[in-house]
């Protein structure tokens, strides 16, 4: 596999933080679903009607596909930063 | 189209569709003008909520029938029987409850007075600062959205016929009756209906009817799906707040708050500085609501006249020319009231009285 | 209280959105002397095309495009303009005096503002039509992966299918490439002859036709095989995207069934072009009209991007999909309107060749104008609104049943009632509508537009307030 224009990339400093009681890696100032991206997770969420596994999807807050949940609040993945240390669990539907 | 109706009923919301199913059982050959789409006016977007509490003393009749009515359609329009509660937060609250709370019991409606430590126990999201509440087990609610997609396929199953996109826009008089035009398109009719909820001032004047009709402008917010945190539906001693939480865990919050604009401007839109403190009112009764996201807000036009009673029977004292509108409470009532109306066109005795619009209407209190 | 709420600022005009044609309207009018603000939802300036890197990337190579983006920030940093990023509209009203109220969501406590005039440069969308299996993981939106590699620099997973229409497909298939990622196969429902058309109007712009063959030709090289006048038909998997099957189309785009391909792969980025971002303009009540060839709905505007709606200005993609060319020019014209609307000068905003870049864009948008055939991609087990779990059989089955208008559909169905506010699914319901009952786009019209602009969190809306300050206005009518 070529490495391409990733291979020059510097990053910031590693923190951590936990998706639904799991401790992930994340470089500090991305996104939840930067993190979760880069982890493989891209099963973020069961859909609430058909219970259909959900993920990234429009990656602009728009579509609402990735919203997990935080200090029980629902938040977009791809609009909210990490913070080290952050509790972030998938939503659940009643 | 070449065929003469004996009805036109102008307006397909709740009290027009209702009234249009009963004259076609009733043999008339009938035709609903609708401006937009059947239900979408103040019938397809108020709250839903089928609640004895907010009914006024004098329709509870009225109210007992329709809610039965919804209960029959069922699962068609998502009814549910939850049982509701009605809550005051100080003494002068709770004053305005029981004085109000104790007409309505005598009206016939099935309401207790319940402590603020039984409540929390069956709803415990709730505020702990409640002072007084009431409770009535046959509240509930049915989803409005559905008003149109119920009514629609009764009228399709009845072979009522419907023009959709027919906004009226002027009515004369015609050897046979009616000719009602929508622009350059025409329908004659030997009777007219207006059942044009908000919109019915305008259309009464192109009779030369001046009714005192004035439209409130109400707004309703929901709810992305929530946790659970409401099982019955809620009410606000001052009538300022309406809660209840959907069976897909969507909260629904309304309170007739004003929002903007007038029915001729189009749908109106909701008013900031009103929408706010409805939320706060909200949050401070179900306090875990602060962390719930709100996805829209709308409103919805409703009529009412000076005494806040409907106007039924005929319009301008002509035998061809009747109103059906201003009815209080008219997604709870609008089946049974528009039944009633269906049978005083066609001569029948009413089951129960309707309210002749040319009675002297005079600035009422409401209870 | 409530009078705490309302921010005492009063603006000449609030810009909302700073992409380049929102930026540039704010930095035009701001030299002019008015009272600017511009707002985003974004970390900073340059909106989806010239979005800026995640926080977290000290050093990166700088592509030409982010250079431009760069250019921009530079720009408005120089300015002081003033700005509010990481803020959300949520709401846009008519205010008493003429004015317009904005409400805002965002890390400060100014929860609305006031302004004279506004202008909406909120930009597109992607037009994203549904197939059997695009709610998978895995499944990204075309534009939404070149969102994931700008900011993050982090290509999709595993094999990935590129597929879709227009100029996208091929610039997201060699970001991919350059980004270490490994693209399988490109597959695009527009034949080469789409693009032989278009190449007339490409050759006004003779740089960006040179980026796009380089884009073309990389491809090419990496022996990446292009599949024209295909397109996805289903993306299969379990839990998330195992591979994808393609299929030739005929000239209106309608599958042909026997002639399919399946493809392994683990990641798909899928789109179809973009719809214009109106949900704004249409809270102010401005009108709006049907042109395909912009795109679909936009509002209704002058020469310098003036609404139907007194002091409600629309520029950049959200008034027409004319792309990145136009935007700057289009967002100094509205500055201009503004400017001239509020200060009675008339600053002459350069015409240059706005009509070439015009020409330009719309022919990369008639590439992405969906065809007839396209909706027969569409199984009846697909769901169509993705929040509610809408099926086309379930929408058929209304609009057989007498729905007519978005409007009767939505509430009907509950297709569009959900969190993203039937942004993803209202183009194909319009499309859907449009086959069965042989209306027009305008007859079948779109949902009432309401607030809030995106789900905002309670709290941030209604804040902290004691009970006894309740604005309760005494006994309500019952
Ligand atoms: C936001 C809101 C919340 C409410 N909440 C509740 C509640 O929780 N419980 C309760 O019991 N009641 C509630 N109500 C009251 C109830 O919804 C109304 O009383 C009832 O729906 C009125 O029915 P209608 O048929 O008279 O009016 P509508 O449903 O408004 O029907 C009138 C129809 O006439 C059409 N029309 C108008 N002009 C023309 C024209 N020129 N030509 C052709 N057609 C025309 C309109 O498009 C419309 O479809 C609420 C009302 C609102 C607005
Ligand atoms: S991926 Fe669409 S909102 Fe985040």
């Amino acid at each position: 596999m070529n490495k391409g224009a990733v291979s020059q990339v510097q990053r910031s400093e590693k923190i951590s933080f936990q998706f639904d009681g799991i401790d992930m890696d994340a470089y500090e100032g991305e996104t939840i679903a930067a993190a979760l991206f880069r982890a493989e997770v891209s099963h973020l969420r069961d859909a609430p009607n058909s219970k259909n596994p959900r993920g990234l999807f429009c990656v602009m807050g728009v579509c609402q596909e990735c919203v997990v949940s935080v200090d029980g609040k629902i938040v977009e993945a791809c609009r909210t930063n990490v913070s080290d240390g952050l509790i972030v669990n998938r939503v659940q539907y009643v | 189209m070449n065929v003469i109706f004996d009805i036109a009923v102008i307006g397909g919301g709740i009290m027009g569709c209702g009234a249009a199913l009963r004259l076609s059982e009733g043999g008339m050959n009938t035709v609903v003008l609708e401006q937009g789409d059947i239900g979408q006016g103040a019938s397809g977007v108020n709250a839903g909520t089928l609640s004895m509490q907010i009914k006024r003393v004098k329709l509870m009749p009225y109210a007992i029938k329709g809610h039965e009515m919804w209960e029959k359609m069922g699962d068609q329009v998502g009814f549910h029987r939850t049982g509701g509660y009605t809550l005051a937060f100080n003494d002068k609250e709770a004053d305005l409850l029981h004085e109000r709370m104790s007409m309505k019991k005598e009206a016939g409606a099935n309401i207790e007075f319940v402590s603020p430590d039984k409540i929390i126990s069956s709803e415990p999201h709730l505020s702990k600062k409640i002072v007084a509440a009431s409770y009535c087990p046959d509240d509930g609610y049915a989803n409005s959205s559905l008003t149109g997609q119920y009514y629609r396929n009764r009228l399709r199953e009845l072979d009522v016929s419907y023009i959709e996109k027919f906004g009226v826009t002027d009515i004369l008089e015609h050897e046979e009756g009616w000719k009602i035009c929508s622009g350059a398109r025409t329908v004659v009719a030997k009777r007219i209906l207006l059942a044009a909820g908000g919109w019915c001032k305008k259309l009464a004047a192109m009779i030369g009817a001046d009714l005192p009709i004035r439209a409130r402008i109400n707004t309703v917010t929901v709810t992305e799906r929530a946790p659970q945190l409401l099982s019955s539906i809620l009410g606000h001693a001052t009538g300022l707040l309406t809660m209840k939480q959907k069976e897909n865990g969507t909260i629904l919050i309304g309170g007739g708050w004003q929002g903007k604009g007038t029915p001729e401007q189009g749908r109106g839109q909701i008013d900031i500085k009103n929408l706010i403190p409805n939320l706060q009112l909200a949050k401070f009764v179900i306090p875990a609501l602060a962390n719930i996201r709100v996805i829209r807000s709308w409103t919805g036009f409703e009529a009412n006249v000076p005494d806040f009673y409907p106007l039924a029977g005929k319009l301008a004292n002509r035998d061809n020319a009747f109103i059906l509108g201003c009815v209080r409470g008219g997604y709870t009532i609008g089946p049974y009231i528009s039944k009633l109306m269906g049978d005083f066109i066609l001569g029948r005795e009413t089951e129960m009285p309707l309210f002749d619009p040319s009675r002297d209407i005079i600035e009422g209190r409401l209870i | 209280m409530v009078s705490s709420l309302i921010g005492c600022n009063m603006y000449d005009v609030v810009v909302i959105g700073a992409g380049p044609a929102g930026a540039n309207a704010a930095i035009d009018a701001h030299d002019h002397g008015l009272r600017v603000l511009l707002i985003d939802e974004g970390r900073d300036a340059g909106g989806q095309v010239w979005r800026p890197k995640s926080g977290s990337i000290l050093k990166a190579s700088v592509t030409s495009i982010e250079r431009k983006g760069n250019q921009l920030r530079e720009h408005l940093q120089k300015s002081e303009v003033k700005r509010k990023f990481e803020t959300r509209v949520w709401h846009i009203e008519k205010s008493d005096n003429g004015g317009w109220i904005v409400g805002l969501s965002g890390p400060d406590d100014e929860k609305q503002v006031t302004s004279r005039t506004v202008i909406i440069a909120t930009g597109a969308q992607e037009r994203i039509i549904p197939v059997n299996g695009w709610t998978l993981p895995g499944v990204l939106g075309l534009a939404g992966s070149t969102a994931l590699m700008k900011e993050n620099l982090l290509p999709p997973h595993g094999r990935s299918i590129v597929a879709g229409t227009g100029p996208l497909v091929f610039y997201v298939a060699s970001e991919i490439q350059r980004l270490g990622g490994n693209v399988t196969a490109i597959s695009t429902l527009n034949s080469k002859l789409d693009w032989c058309k278009a190449l007339p109007s490409m050759i006004l712009k003779p740089r960006l036709l040179f980026q796009g063959l380089c884009w073309v030709l990389s491809l090419y090289l990496k022996r990446i095989p292009i599949f024209w006048r295909t397109g996805i038909i289903t993306i299969e998997g379990e839990n998330a995207v195992e591979g994808v099957t393609i299929t030739k189309v005929d000239k209106d785009w309608a599958p042909k069934k026997d002639h399919q391909r399946y493809i392994p792969c683990e990641s798909v980025c899928y789109g179809q072009g973009l719809l214009p971002e109106i949900s704004a303009s249409r809270l102010t009540g401005a009108d709006h009209y049907y042109d395909e060839k912009l795109g679909g709905w936009v509002p209704t505007i002058d020469d310098l991007g003036r609404t139907s709606e007194k002091g409600i200005y629309a520029c950049g993609d959200n008034a027409g999909i004319l792309g990145v060319t136009v935007a700057p020019i289009s967002g100094k014209r509205a500055a201009q309107a503004v400017i001239e609307d509020l200060k009675g000068e008339n600053p002459g905003a350069g015409q240059s060749n706005l009509k070439m870049m015009q020409k330009f864009g719309r022919a990369m948008t008639v590439l992405n104008i969906p065809r007839s055939g396209l909706i027969k991609f569409i199984d009846d087990e697909t769901e169509i609104c993705r929040c509610e779990g809408i099926t086309k059989r379930d929408i058929d089955h209304e609009i057989a049943h007498g729905a007519q208008s978005h409007n009767a559909v939505k509430s009907g169905t509950r297709c569009g009632m959900g969190p993203c506010g039937g942004r993803f699914c209202m183009d194909t319901v319009a499309m859907l509508t449009a086959h069965h009952t042989s209306k027009t786009r305008e007859e079948i019209g779109l949902p009432t537009a309401r607030p809030p602009l995106r789900p905002v969190i309670l709290d941030t809306l209604s804040g902290d307030l004691d009970y006894d300050d309740l604005p309760i206005p005494g006994v309500s009518p019952l």
